[in-house]
């Protein structure tokens, strides 16, 4: 069979992402947004989201996209991926309004043997309630990491898919377009597919949580987590890959919403599911981590101190802020004055009373008396810890993902904390954290 | 979990505090004067809540503009007796307060409420009380809610300790007036619970700020600082130059061993609140009184 064209509706950072690694394997592609200035911009160059390798990679493949705002262009595509994003609420709680509407939207368009495949995050039992022939309707599991997609979206490890009828063949058209990627096709029922994508987010946040537990032991016990995560990493039953790096709990919206679905299910079903309500208290629990600091070391004895925030987006190579834990700190320091950057993310998005936007990291730190470095840009690993001492007021200097060397900023009078490891301080003792 | 119904702190018009008599409540009170705040302190004296009338009397004096700090107690509640009572001085606060409106009611509860194994305990916590002076807590606060229609907050503070203290419990006061005397502070074995322990200011101070943002929901009057008894009675013994000894327990070990608090969320409400920590608050103590 000849090679179907592949559209994707939604230039969401999952739909572009998908839509470029399509191209990247030669097929003729179709990126639909509703939106013309999207569209526009799409058409110059101009993404709507961040993400490394992306303009390259449709760049070098545009004689196979066709960007359109009309939704006539899906007319030709054999298989059409719904790439909407689905909102959720400050509880993680999905709107499916938006989805709903672009899905009614395409399938007005499509073509009679078109195949339809949606790509969002959705609850279970969503895919087989679409009003939509169920012999052409399909669910696909997307595992897009910030940062990562265009890798993910090239070489994905599997693909599962959720059909009406599993045991039969895929249609062809699907078929062709996923074999492309010479990855494993995993076909099964829709609900199983969908609750796939929620076990992957829940096996991956039992790992955050065992990270985030052990190295808040590590902590108070003097022991260092960076330590152990790589004996951990050695053992096969756990994996090379675990996500073994302490965090401030979890952030992005996506895991938030797939334990907030278990949740619903389960009191919908009577499951037991107390082990995800405990991953969301301790996601709680971390992401305060650095407010604590700051009030135990300086706002508990600095009348007016002056804090330098280093990081807005919730995760490094990211303008994404969803449940930033940069943002989340702010909120929680009104009364104080704060120096912040983002070499992304605009000043504006944090609100906060009295700001300084800074141009550079080091006029964030200059004249601060504590400095907090919120998200693990690779421009901060640049920061020389002489220069940063010197234009700190104060000693203390926070680091959650160990972006710094500790022992090179205690050596230059920091007192410096970071997650899984007692605080080292600048006169070269440990210490400890205190319950 | 707290919420400011004034997100600006504003002066209350008058704070009735009942209860004021006591070691709490009198700090209260004082606190409050010296911010400017009118108070009208009821001791058992001027307001006797398991004598006939008081419900009459209580209604008599508020006005709809008070806040109300309920802070009188038979406390600790040790006996099924003293349990009794205390909910029938509850009864009538609660029958008075369900048919008049009031600005404000602060009710000054415990960390007993919460289960014994909720560490770190947080305001969101379970409230699994074991004692029954914890329950007596638990029950006076739904009570409390469930009569009136007024904001109510409930604070909930853990070990208080205070030169005024009445009480000889083991902890701070006790240690104190052990080393004033010149004697060797006595602890169980080794002493190594680890507790929190709250200056009697700093819950008077927080009990302010409360009804200055006249909060609504509950939280933990804590240091969040856990310290061993050990370790109290050292800092104790060092500045009146005397011993430490240790004696077998009068018991078995305490079912509750350590408890620890996470006072995130009080740093959250009151970002410029902090306590004081407990060297500093036991340097209050007068040495010669002591």
């Amino acid at each position: 069979m000849s090679k179907p064209v592949v559209g994707f509706a939604g230039m969401t950072h999952l739909g572009i992402n998908s839509a470029a690694a399509a191209a990247g394997k030669g097929f003729d592609t179709v990126c639909f947004d509703a939106d013309p200035a999207v569209i526009a911009g799409l058409r110059t160059g101009s993404l709507p989201v961040m993400e490394g390798g992306l303009p390259e990679l449709l760049a070098q493949n545009r004689q196979h996209i066709a960007y359109s705002a009309e939704v006539k262009e899906l007319k030709q595509c054999g298989v059409v991926y719904i790439a909407a994003d689905v909102p959720t609420d400050g509880r993680g709680r999905s709107d499916l309004s938006g989805i709903r509407a672009l899905i009614d939207t395409v399938s007005a368009g499509l073509g009679r043997d078109a195949i339809l495949v949606i790509l969002c995050q959705v609850p279970p039992g969503f895919t087989r309630g679409l009003p939509w022939p169920k012999e052409r309707l399909y669910y696909q599991v997307e595992t897009l990491i910030y940062g990562r997609a265009v890798e993910r979206a090239m070489h994905p490890e599997r693909f599962i898919v959720g059909c009406a009828a599993p045991d039969r063949p895929l249609p062809q058209a699907l078929h062709t377009f996923l074999s492309a990627f010479s990855c494993p096709i995993l076909p099964m029922r829709y609900e199983s597919a969908e609750l796939a994508k929620i076990s992957i987010n829940c096996c991956l946040v039992a790992s955050v949580t065992v990270t985030n537990t052990l190295a808040e032991l590590s902590e108070r016990i003097g022991a260092d987590w960076a330590e152990i995560a790589p004996a951990l990493r050695l053992d096969k039953r756990i994996g090379q890959y675990a996500y073994l790096s302490p965090g401030l709990g979890l952030a992005g919206g996506n895991l938030e919403r797939d334990l907030e679905t278990v949740l619903q299910l389960a009191q919908e079903t009577g499951s037991e599911a107390g082990l995800v309500r405990s991953f969301l208290v301790n996601s709680r629990h971390r992401r305060d981590w650095v407010l604590r600091i700051l009030h135990d070391e300086v706002l508990a004895a600095s009348p007016k101190p002056v804090i330098g925030v280093l990081g807005l987006a919730y995760k490094e190579n990211t303008h994404s802020t969803k449940n930033s834990a940069s943002l989340d700190l702010i909120a929680e320091l009104k009364p104080w004055r704060l120096q912040i950057h983002d070499p992304v993310v605009p000043a504006s998005a944090a609100a906060h009373p009295d700001i300084k936007a800074c141009a550079a990291p080091l006029e964030a730190a200059q004249g601060a008396d504590a400095l907090a470095i919120m998200t693990p840009w690779p421009v901060y690993c640049e920061l020389r810890i002489n220069e940063l001492a010197r234009a700190m007021a104060g000693r203390t200097v926070i680091d959650p993902y160990h972006v710094l060397d500790g022992a090179a900023a205690a050596a230059a009078g920091l007192d410096y904390f970071s997650l899984g490891a007692s605080s080292v301080r600048g006169n070269g003792s440990r210490r400890t954290a205190h319950a | 979990m707290l919420d400011h119904l004034n997100r600006i702190p504003t002066s209350p018009g008058r704070v009735v505090i009942i209860g004021a008599g006591g070691f709490v409540g009198s700090a209260i009170a004082k606190q409050l004067s010296s911010d400017g705040v009118p108070v009208h302190g009821l001791t058992r004296k001027e307001l006797d809540l398991l004598a006939d009338g008081a419900a009459d009397k209580l209604k008599a004096l508020l006005k709809p503009s008070d806040s109300v700090v309920m802070v009188s107690a038979v406390a600790p509640a040790k006996t099924v007796s003293m349990l009794i009572q205390n909910l029938r001085m509850a009864e009538t606060v609660c029958n008075v307060l369900a048919n008049i409106d009031i600005a404000h009611l602060v009710y000054i509860s415990s960390d007993a409420v919460y289960a014994d194994d909720a560490n770190p305990v947080k305001e969101e916590s379970d409230r699994a009380p074991s004692t029954l002076h914890g329950m007596m807590h638990a029950a006076r606060e739904l009570m409390l809610i469930s009569s009136t229609k007024v904001p109510v907050a409930l604070l909930r503070p853990t070990l208080i300790y205070g030169e005024a203290d009445p009480h000889n419990g083991y902890g701070p006061n006790r240690f104190w007036r052990q080393a004033a005397r010149g004697e060797a502070i006595s602890i169980f074995g080794d002493g190594e619970e680890r507790r929190d322990h709250i200056l009697v200011d700093d819950v008077a101070r927080l009990a302010a700020l409360v009804l200055a943002h006249r909060s609504v929901g509950a939280l933990n009057a804590v240091t969040g600082v856990s310290t061993s008894f050990h370790d109290i009675a050292q800092l104790i013994a060092k500045r009146f130059g005397v011993q430490v000894v240790s004696q077998p327990r009068p018991g078995p070990r305490p079912h509750l061993l350590h408890r620890f608090f996470d006072v995130t969320h009080r740093l959250k409400v009151f970002p410029t609140f902090h306590c004081t920590p407990l060297d500093q608050g036991l340097g209050l103590f007068r040495q010669e009184v002591a």
